[in-house]
């Protein structure tokens, strides 16, 4: 089991990221498109997040 | 038979006082446990407010967003952002330090953590005085003050944890080993959960 601070910091990373990108696409489209990215977003990163959980947990 | 189970009984009592000894057979240690299962918790609270914001914004439908005369000031928070992640990186940098045994890094990175998540605080509070609407003003401006709000608390939260573990960290209280620096680890993993929590709020709030 490794899940400490050093692997939730990546999320913060993680998660940085993809919020940069969608603050990027929002200013140069419209709201609508970053929400549209943002979801596809979240359900990409939810299914990561799962099979990272339990490659943790091993 | 019963004096053999009386007598064994009273071995057992020499050996061990106190609580039973904990069950090792988890492969994470119960204080992070307990933060992890704590940070499930707050993300299904967050995810309450999050899906009162998108219902009046998407299922009410208001012909604009933020009502007008309101705006939101996005510069501002945007910087208060960057400030929040970036105590994010010395929080880390205080436990990698703390892992190489670098004492006076621990402490820096902490100290400058804390100060970090103070300074969101104070300009958080300060874009509240500035802001021009108050959380009575339309739901917007409830569920603005409440989302918000909701961080802003968990801040504080982490600010308490933060300076706890300062002091303890300026008292010699840690070391390298894993075991030795839970008292610090625990509250930077809370901390990493109230930074994504708001990068997510930033963007939703003020950016969509």
């Amino acid at each position: 089991m490794k899940l400490n601070e050093a692997a939730v910091f990546k999320w913060v990373v993680i998660v940085g990221v993809a919020a940069a990108l969608i603050i990027v696409v929002t200013l140069l489209t419209r709201p609508l498109v970053g929400s549209m990215l943002g979801l596809v977003l979240v359900i990409a990163g939810g299914v990561y997040a799962y099979r990272w959980m339990r490659q943790r947990w091993r | 038979m019963e004096s053999a189970t009386v007598a064994v009984g009273h071995g057992h009592a020499d050996h061990h006082h106190g609580p039973p000894e904990a069950n090792d057979s988890s492969r994470i240690d119960r204080q992070t446990l307990g933060i992890l299962l704590f940070i499930v918790s707050e993300v299904m609270l967050f995810g309450a407010f999050f899906a009162s914001y998108f219902f009046l914004r998407v299922v009410v439908d208001p012909p604009s967003w933020p009502p007008h005369p309101y705006e939101l000031p996005v510069a501002v928070a945007g910087m208060n952002t960057a400030i929040l992640v970036s105590s994010s990186f010395t929080v880390h940098y205080a436990l990698e330090s703390i892992r190489r045994g670098n004492h006076r890094g621990l402490k820096l990175g902490l100290v400058a953590t804390w100060l970090l998540g103070a300074t969101f605080l104070f300009i958080q509070i300060n874009e509240y005085v500035h802001i021009g609407f108050s959380a009575r003003d339309l739901g917007f401006g409830s569920i603005f003050y409440s989302l918000t709000g909701l961080h802003g608390a968990h801040v504080f939260v982490g600010l308490m944890l933060l300076t706890f573990a300062t002091i303890r960290a300026f008292r010699g209280h840690f070391g390298p080993a894993a075991k030795d620096h839970l008292g610090v680890e625990v509250p930077g993993i809370y901390w990493h959960f109230v930074d994504i929590m708001w990068i997510i709020v930033y963007v939703t709030v003020y950016i969509l």
